[in-house]
């Protein structure tokens, strides 16, 4: 055996590893060389019979032949395992439809309930509940609404056959809440209510609101517009303004209407804001004294505000809705929209 | 509420723009919510004067009026009733617009030349009156401008009254806030006049026998009226107020009212049996026939003004057809008074009337302001009709009503307000509102409360009307605080929350059906709750007459709407409340229904295929399935029960922790049938709260075992009675600790296994957490599985 042998086994291999085109090919190339029986192994071996003073050098350049092999088979392995892909010589069509389930949503009235409820999680607020079924007691009395005030006639309202009747507004959370837990209060109270109106484009038999109270010592009606200008900008955008008009309602004393700055126009004036640059949100005011005693608070040492939004109004100035009976068709290509 | 500007400006001055005024009142508290303008438009109308009237020869009801402009004369081919030669009226001439944009064109009317228009309140945007043409004031020129004989352009505010501000429903009451906004002086109307004996006292009486239903009734006395149509100036202003003139009479208690806010009624006083006034209750079925020519029956606890014999009037609310003003009248008994507002309500809803004077009435009078409403009425129809005043006045008022006092601390309105606003200028708000300061100190002050603000009785009530004089923009704008209170926490909400978040995860879309139903629909799914159902004695209609019982009715209708509109299609969800009466009382439970149509649990584009019922009822449960996991809530499980609303052998009992809590199913070929749906709809119903009972949210968690699984397969042929549930259990019986995994990968029923009967095929997967098992381990518990099943269940295990 020459030195010329190990040489010219090593420009084989070596070819032969370039050569393999495949995985398979390539493994018989390495059990061909390096395998129990391969060539270089028996090279090892042919070593006993080589002139003794050639065999350190020899030896050496065995060893250096199988290292070389491993690192040029190893080399080839991964370029051909690198290169292997599905579409073989087949040209994929990517444009083809994805094929997942897609994700289906959130009906309108719940993303913005949700919306809120999360904004009002951040200030401490949380949630109570309370049912449709209301008594005269939570939904009128205890809020302030005098014998014969309008709201409370046949015609407005729903009653049921024993005289407990469906919530015309969420406040009566209000009352069931205080009446079990005492001051400090700090609730949100999301929910459907009902009122005798004749469905059209902007009634229906029922409808959700979301209300929020506050009772604790000096809470003031600063307060208030301070917390609903940080819902103001966590819902609308950060440039959103908020004020107040003066109003009336049987429960909150001062009582005032709450406008946010339009979010379409930012206040220039435009068709939703009907050129005013502002959109009524909400109703809010001072707890009324009338209301704290109906709960047995102490008016002397807490003072309180509410406040509470029409959620279905809200949803037709924001996502531009003209009929809210659209809202309660469930028409899955509507649905898709929000 | 309409306010015309210059009607206001008798009682006022402020020197601002329109708009500003209306932001003014905007936001002291009287809502602006439209300024409009009578009288736009008008450019190149004229006033006209009919020279001639002629019939038109083919229309009877046509005629053709030869039209002086004060040039020169036009004939025009004219339908109204009112035309006469002389009359004064408005003239459009050829080539005009009318305010709400028509041009005047040349036109042959029934073949007659017709050159310009006649012209009624309704063409030009004053009124929707269309019975005649305007008849204007003799005195104006033929030629003069229409907007100068009309007095117009004129704007008007229309403007919200909020319920407790009744002394707000008047022209003075507006114009009294105005006056506080400027800090200008109030213009009193004058009310001098004449009177002449006898005294009131000697031509007619007043007996109040329910002084509650009226604690204040004036009368007075005017003779030698001469009824006729009011003035110009007082007709329009009523129009542009909403009211219609009759005549000069009413007309005048018309203007009062809108001027002080007290509606008042003036009788033919001849016509009042003895001239006597009785107020008092009316009989039981005691009838009367009002104005509107309307016959009520009345009960007993109607106020009614009546005279010796009969009712005359409704109290508060409306005139007699008996006692009316009428175009002989010369004698007018004028009531001015002031009625319990319960007792006009109450009337006024039962008998179906609201008129401008029920709804002041309703909303509370001052009774300190009767007197000088009647004498300011008394002083017109002097003035105005030539009547003789009876002097005096019949006052019946037992209990005089006195101003109050209330107080308010300084420091409480800063504190409750968050302004910051001087004691100086608290009072000087509180005195610009009319109210007497009566005393003030170091801690407050007291101010007296004059009777036209019956809504001022607390301190609170004083704070709002400081806040809203001062200005609400004044009110500052704190940085927000998050405040935690104790106790605070929201496990429900945010597990609700996640729960909907998870189910669109599943690519369902989330509905909302209203509350109310109509029982035919609950009827057509499951009659056998009707007992409980909770119906509304006074629906709107009958498809909204009762509260739901359970969600799965408006959710295949719902899915049933969509497939009409060729949606071919959808998964759906609902939470939502049912309402039922039961033994423990009445129940309200939230509750999540899931329903299902078309190819939905398909991924690929393989949609046409048809869809089976077997596909569609697992994917309704894997929708379950997976929402359950979601939520970590174990020994869940269906159980095959047959619900009314399914069908047969596809309708299983959810059951959740050995309880039933909800049902799932194919809908019943009788109710698809309802909305066409031809492939099987598939739909469930959760109760929620138990479920929320359920979820656990403590999780221990384990390090994932690292030594290799082994699989086996086990393929058996049994009895279609056995069931999934029964094998998998008979296998994990039989299986050490080790069988980690039950799978099902195979089924199968045809020819080759035999009628009956399916071939099932399951992989088991075995690991050990603490070594790897050997060939010999695992071979022994793939045949002690196989023998169990073979042992316990009706099935024959397949070798090979």
């Amino acid at each position: 055996m020459k030195i010329e042998d190990i040489i010219n086994l090593q420009n084989k291999a070596l070819n032969e590893i370039e050569a393999a085109a495949d995985s398979e090919t390539l493994e018989a190339v390495r059990i061909k060389y390096i395998g129990r029986k391969g060539l270089i192994p028996d090279l090892m071996k042919g070593l006993k019979g080589a002139d003794p003073t050639d065999r350190p050098e020899m030896g050496k350049r065995v060893n250096e032949l199988k290292n070389t092999f491993q690192e040029k088979f190893s080399e080839r392995r991964n370029q051909i395992e690198s290169s292997r892909t599905e579409s073989g010589d087949k040209t994929f069509d990517v444009t083809l439809p994805g094929q997942w389930r897609g994700l289906g949503k959130k009906h309108p009235i719940s993303y913005l309930m949700e919306r809120a409820i999360d904004i009002f999680h951040a200030l401490g607020f949380t949630v109570a509940d309370g049912p449709d079924i209301e008594t005269v007691f939570n939904n009128f009395d205890a809020l302030n609404h005098p014998p014969g005030h309008p709201a409370r006639d046949a015609t407005d309202t729903f009653y049921l056959s024993d005289g407990d009747l469906l919530r015309t507004h969420t406040s009566p959370v209000q009352v069931r809440h205080m009446l079990k837990h005492s001051p400090p209060v700090r609730i949100i109270a999301p929910g459907r209510c009902y009122r005798r109106d004749t469905p059209d484009a902007t009634h229906s038999a029922n409808f959700h609101q979301i209300e929020g109270l506050y009772v604790a010592e000096n809470v003031s009606l600063a307060d208030l517009k301070g917390d609903l200008a940080h819902f103001a900008h966590e819902a609308m955008g950060p440039e959103t303004k908020v004020r107040f008009r003066p109003h009336f309602f049987p429960f909150t004393e001062p009582s005032v209407e709450v406008d946010f700055s339009c979010h379409i126009c930012r206040g220039d004036g435009c068709r939703v804001c009907k050129q005013s640059g502002w959109i009524e949100i909400a109703g809010a005011g001072m707890v009324d004294p009338g209301v704290f005693e109906a709960v047995g608070y102490d008016t002397g040492t807490v003072t309180g505000y509410a406040f509470g939004m029409g959620i279905e109004r809200i949803a037709m100035i924001l996502f531009g809705i003209t009929d809210i009976r659209d809202l309660y068709e469930n028409d899955i290509r509507y649905l898709r929209q929000f | 509420m309409k306010v015309p500007i210059s009607w206001l400006k008798e009682y006022v001055d402020f020197d601002d723009s329109v708009k500003g005024l209306a932001d003014k009142l905007t936001f002291s508290g009287i809502e602006v919510e439209g300024i409009h303008s009578a009288g736009d438009g008008f450019e190149g109308l004229l006033v006209g004067e009919i020279r001639k009237v002629d019939p038109h020869p083919d229309a009877d009801k046509l005629t053709i009026c030869i039209v002086y402009d004060g040039n020169e004369e036009h004939s025009v081919v004219c339908g109204a009733p009112n035309v006469k030669a002389g009359a004064k009226i408005p003239f459009a001439p050829i080539g005009t617009s009318l305010p709400n944009g028509v041009r005047i064109n040349k036109a042959k009317i029934r073949g007659i030349q017709s050159s310009g228009m006649l012209l009624a309140e309704d063409e030009l945007g004053l009124s929707d009156d269309h019975t005649g043409v305007v008849i204007l004031e003799e005195h104006w020129e033929a030629g003069t401008a229409l907007s100068e004989a009309l007095g117009l352009p004129e704007t008007v505010l229309e403007l919200e009254i909020t319920p407790n501000r009744p002394d707000c429903l008047s022209m003075m009451g507006i114009a009294r806030e105005i006056s506080a906004l400027y800090g200008t002086k109030m213009k009193i109307p004058d009310t001098d006049m004449n009177e002449a004996d006898p005294p009131v006292e000697k031509l007619a009486s007043v007996e109040v026998a329910d002084t509650t239903g009226c604690p204040r009734y004036t009368a007075r006395v005017l003779a030698n009226v001469q009824t006729g149509p009011s003035p110009d100036w007082m007709q329009k202003r009523l129009k542009l107020a909403g009211i219609r003139p009759i005549n000069n009479v009413v007309d005048i208690t018309n203007y009062v009212m809108l001027e002080t806010g007290h509606p008042l009624h003036a009788f033919d006083k001849n016509l009042l049996e003895n001239g006597r006034i009785v107020v008092r209750l009316a009989r039981p079925d005691e009838k009367i026939k009002t104005l509107d020519e309307t016959e009520h029956v009345l009960t007993a606890d109607m106020l009614v003004i009546a005279d010796s014999e009969r009712p005359v009037a409704l109290a508060g609310i409306m005139g007699g057809a008996g006692s009316e003003i009428q175009g002989n009248t010369d004698t007018v008994l004028l009531e001015s008074a002031c009625f319990e507002p319960m007792t006009i309500r109450r009337a006024a809803r039962n008998l179906g009337i609201s008129t401008e004077s029920s709804y002041r009435f309703e909303r509370g009078v001052d009774i300190n302001g009767v007197e000088w409403a009647s004498r300011r009425a008394a002083a017109l129809l002097a003035d105005l009709t030539g009547a003789t005043v009876a002097r005096g006045l019949i006052d019946a008022y037992p209990e005089k009503v006195s101003e109050q006092s209330v107080s308010c601390r300084w420091e409480t309105v800063r504190s409750l307000t968050g302004m910051d606003i001087s004691n100086d200028d608290i009072r000087s708000i509180l005195e610009s509102l009319s109210l007497n300061v009566t005393q003030a100190d170091n801690a407050g002050l007291t101010v007296s409360i004059p009777t036209f603000r019956q809504d001022l009785e607390r301190e609170v009530d004083l704070i709002e009307e400081i806040a809203r004089m001062h200005g609400l923009d004044k009110v500052p704008t704190p940085s927000p605080q998050s405040r935690i209170v104790a106790d605070a926490e929201d496990h429900r909400t945010r597990t609700l929350i996640d729960i909907k978040t998870r189910i669109t995860g599943l690519g369902l879309y989330e509905i909302m059906n209203y509350s109310l139903v109509s029982k035919a629909l609950l009827d057509l799914f499951d009659k056998s709750d009707a007992a409980v159902r909770i119906e509304l004695p006074n629906p709107i209609s009958s498809d909204q007459s009762t509260l739901r019982t359970s969600l799965i009715p408006q959710m295949v209708e719902t899915l049933g709407r969509n497939n009409a509109r060729q949606v071919s299609e959808a998964g759906f969800f609902e939470l939502g409340r049912v309402f039922r009466n039961t033994q423990e009382g009445r129940l309200e439970n939230e509750r999540l229904s899931i329903g299902l149509m078309g190819p939905v649990g398909r991924t690929g584009i393989d949609k046409r295929n048809p869809v089976k019922g077997e596909e569609m009822f697992l994917w309704v449960k894997g929708v379950l399935e997976a929402l359950l996991e979601s939520q970590r809530i174990p020994d869940a499980s269906l159980e095959a029960v047959d619900f009314p609303e399914f069908e047969p052998g596809f309708s299983a009992a959810v059951i959740i922790d050995g309880q039933e809590q909800g049902r799932i199913g194919i809908i019943s070929p009788e109710i698809r049938k309802e909305w066409r749906f031809v492939e099987p709809v598939a739909a469930a119903e959760l109760a929620v709260d138990p479920l929320l009972a359920h979820i656990s949210d403590s999780v221990t968690s384990r390090p994932v075992a690292i030594f290799p699984a082994v699989t086996r397969d086990v393929a058996l042929v049994a009895d279609l009675s056995v069931r999934h549930d029964d094998i998998v259990r008979a296998i994990y019986d039989a299986a050490p600790g080790e069988l980690e995994k039950v799978e099902l990968f195979d089924i199968f029923e045809g020819e080759a296994v035999g009628d009956g009967r399916r071939s099932m095929a399951y992989s088991l997967t075995f690991r050990s957490a603490e070594r790897t098992l050997t060939d010999e381990e695992v071979n022994g518990y793939h045949s002690s599985v196989k023998k169990a099943l073979n042992d316990t269940l009706d099935v024959i295990i397949r070798e090979g």
